[in-house]
């Protein structure tokens, strides 16, 4: 197959990178398979109806090649404002590698295995495998092809049949460069029958690299994981998260995803409900400023009877911030019984501010329950002055009605106090003020 | 006493429409309460909204001084931190915001400007407990976002409770009866009565005369297309309410 021009200086750097120590002949040669796929594929083009609202250009005036020389351990004080304030068992990967100093896995329940995924190469390559998608060597999503060219570690987590793990599973990403360099890394989340776990992923850094993640979600009979993410990287950064998850018969994902950094940023999620009662839940938002540009895709497949889902999302842009919600919803035939919504909201603070919103409905089958909507609106002004006429000036007032707005969605995924109060935090950091040069 | 609020031959129309008022004069002094009545359409709203600096009104000609300072040339949350208080004919409902914590920001930002401290979560609770009972306001109220849900009654009682917690110096209370029954009424007048003080002006604008069966006023005035067509003391409504709005306004 012939290589585009430019993924020409990917294929390059492929020849010289060096993949995880002792990972199996099969690693190596689905990297290889991988690395062809994106070859012939290229980047996303705005030709694609999925990548038609994202300006990739950021990502593809030059090429981001993966960092040479990933993972240094950083201090403790680089992670603080990404910590949960309760304990927690945490991995931290410090530019795409995970940092043992910084990670804390003592005390893990017997039936939990928690570590990098350079570790399950050599180890668990059962683990591993499962972080592996057939759509990688052959399917159309390139940066997912990229990552598995390239990734150079991260996180696995794989919970047995029948444990239910209180304490929340921490996963921080923390990147630091002066130049536009890449990381990639491949993470898979296990659930086994009838388990339950609460993951809280953060993603904070500084400078214009690039952050490309690919996550596997398996959640087994009756399985229920929560999972929280928060993108907080720097206003110079890339950020592209792929989320790939199967849920089978009963079993539960419920998601939060809080975008609130990077200059050009990409959540596409794609979630499977195989079972039957399998159902899924995503609230999330999108904060945004100055000139940064996000996409929240959430792809939701069911493919068997009586499956549910319920997606709220809510976007807020102010300067000539761009938002894009691309939510696809599909009805399998024979998905009997499906209980499909979708509602995307979204609060434009400025005339310049822009939002593309897509909410789809795709349904082979007779009798189910769909809806999906989106909304676009400026502040409520009849608010504000209600608000201001007890005596709050304006930005307290409109900040008030923004947080409002937004937090609406964490009351509804009801995380518990803890993680609550932490995704408040986070999104109060993000009211009070343009911060990193936002 | 020098007056608290002096409105001046005030002219004014909604922006782009036409005229509304047509020269109001009128002095509240401290401890003064002034009922302004009406018939619909003889500009109380308009007047009312002026006064709160609600955004959509021109004023065309004539002063209004509260305090010896131009009220007119101050935003309206500058006024509210002044001293100045507006209860809602129609409270505004805010989804997601947490009644006590607006509150309590609302009564920090008049606190701060009067060179007081500002009260944490606790201290506020205990502020305010005494003023939710007199208002027969439930704790919980103020746990729910901001008249969001609320009844017809909750609604007016929560908007005497906020004038009870900021404690202004003029309060503008806009049609403050309007959908309340008899036992709402009630209680959101002895609310109002109670804070009668020798230090606080009050303007209440009314359609209906039962109000001023229960907050007595002082001073009773007489709107009608846009200018006060007759001025007297509480007894000019008892009149009124005989004799109708259409009367005045012909002999205006």
């Amino acid at each position: 197959m012939a290589t585009t021009e430019e993924a020409a200086p990917f294929v390059q750097a492929f020849r010289l990178a060096q993949g995880i120590q002792g990972e199996s002949a099969l690693v190596t040669a689905r990297r290889d398979a991988a690395m062809q796929n994106f070859a012939a594929l290229g980047f996303p083009g705005r030709k694609q109806e999925a990548w038609r609202f994202t300006d990739l250009r950021p990502l593809t005036a030059t090429p981001i090649l993966p960092d040479s020389a990933p993972g240094i351990d950083l201090d403790e004080t680089f992670i603080a404002p990404a910590r949960l304030s309760v304990s927690s068992f945490r991995i931290v990967l410090v530019k795409g590698c995970v940092a043992p100093k910084l990670s804390c896995m003592t005390g893990l329940p017997d039936g939990v295995w928690m570590g990098s995924t350079a570790e399950a190469a050599q180890t668990r390559p059962d683990l591993l495998e499962t972080a592996f998608d057939a759509s990688d060597n052959a399917g159309a999503q390139p940066l997912a092809s990229l990552n598995a060219a390239f990734f150079a570690d991260g996180f696995i987590v794989a919970i047995g049949a029948g444990i239910v793990l209180e304490t929340p599973i921490e996963i921080i990403h923390v990147t630091r460069s002066d130049s536009a360099v890449s990381w990639h890394t491949r993470n898979a989340i296990i659930l086994g029958a009838g388990s339950q776990a609460t993951v809280v992923e953060s993603a904070i850094g500084s400078g214009p690299g690039w952050t490309n993640i690919v996550t596997s979600v398996d959640i087994g009979e009756g399985g229920k994981l929560r999972h929280a993410k928060v993108q907080n990287e720097s206003i110079e950064a890339i950020h592209t998260a792929l989320i790939r998850a199967t849920v089978a018969r009963s079993g539960r994902y419920e998601i939060f995803n809080l975008t609130l950094g990077a200059r050009l940023s990409r959540q596409d999620m794609h979630i499977a409900l195989a079972g039957e009662s399998a159902s899924f839940a995503l609230n999330g938002a999108y904060l945004l400023r100055g000139t940064q540009e996000a996409t929240i895709a959430p792809f939701v497949d069911h493919q068997a009877f009586g499956c549910k889902t319920n997606e709220v999302v809510k976007g807020v842009m102010d300067d000539r911030a761009h938002g894009v919600f691309l939510g696809m919803m599909a009805v399998r035939p024979g998905a009997d019984q499906t209980n499909a919504h979708q509602l995307n909201r979204n609060l434009l603070l400025s005339r310049e501010a822009r939002v593309d919103t897509k909410p789809e409905l795709e349904i082979f089958a007779d009798d189910v329950k769909c809806s999906h909507g989106a909304t676009v609106g400026s502040l409520d002004e009849a608010a504000l002055f209600y608000l201001r006429s007890r005596g709050l000036d304006e930005e307290t007032a409109r900040h008030m009605l923004v947080e409002a707005f937004a937090a609406e969605v964490i009351d509804t995924a009801d995380l518990g106090d803890a993680i609550s109060s932490y995704l408040r935090r986070q999104l109060q950091a993000w009211l009070d003020g343009p911060k990193n040069g936002i | 006493m020098s007056n608290l609020l002096e409105i001046q031959d005030l002219h004014a129309k909604l922006t782009g429409g036409r005229e509304i008022l047509k020269g109001i004069t009128l002095n509240v002094a401290p401890g003064e309460v002034h009922a302004i009545m009406g018939p619909n359409g003889a500009g109380k709203s308009t007047l009312s909204s002026i006064l709160a600096g609600k955004p959509g009104y021109e004023v065309t000609g004539g002063t209004v001084t509260y305090q010896g300072r131009d009220l007119l040339g101050l935003d309206a949350d500058e006024r509210a931190r002044e001293g100045v208080f507006f209860a809602f004919q129609y409270p505004v409902e805010i989804p997601g915001v947490n009644n006590m914590y607006f509150l309590r920001a609302s009564l920090n930002a008049v606190r701060r400007q009067r060179g007081e401290s500002e009260l944490d979560a606790a201290q506020f609770l205990k502020s305010v407990k005494e003023k939710l009972k007199f208002l027969e306001i439930k704790d919980d109220l103020l746990q729910r976002a901001v008249n969001v849900g609320f009844s017809g009654g909750e609604k007016k009682r929560n908007e005497i409770f906020q004038m009870a917690v900021l404690e202004p110096k003029l309060a503008i209370l806009d049609e403050i009866d309007s959908g309340l029954d008899i036992d709402a009424l009630r209680v959101v007048s002895n609310g109002v009565n109670r804070l009668r003080d020798p230090n606080r002006g009050m303007l209440i604008i009314t359609h209906y005369q039962r109000l001023l069966d229960y907050i007595e006023p002082d001073f009773v005035h007489v709107l009608s297309d846009g200018k006060i067509v007759a001025s007297g003391d509480k007894s000019l409504a008892t009149e009124l309410e005989k004799t109708g709005y259409a009367n005045l306004s012909s002999a205006a």
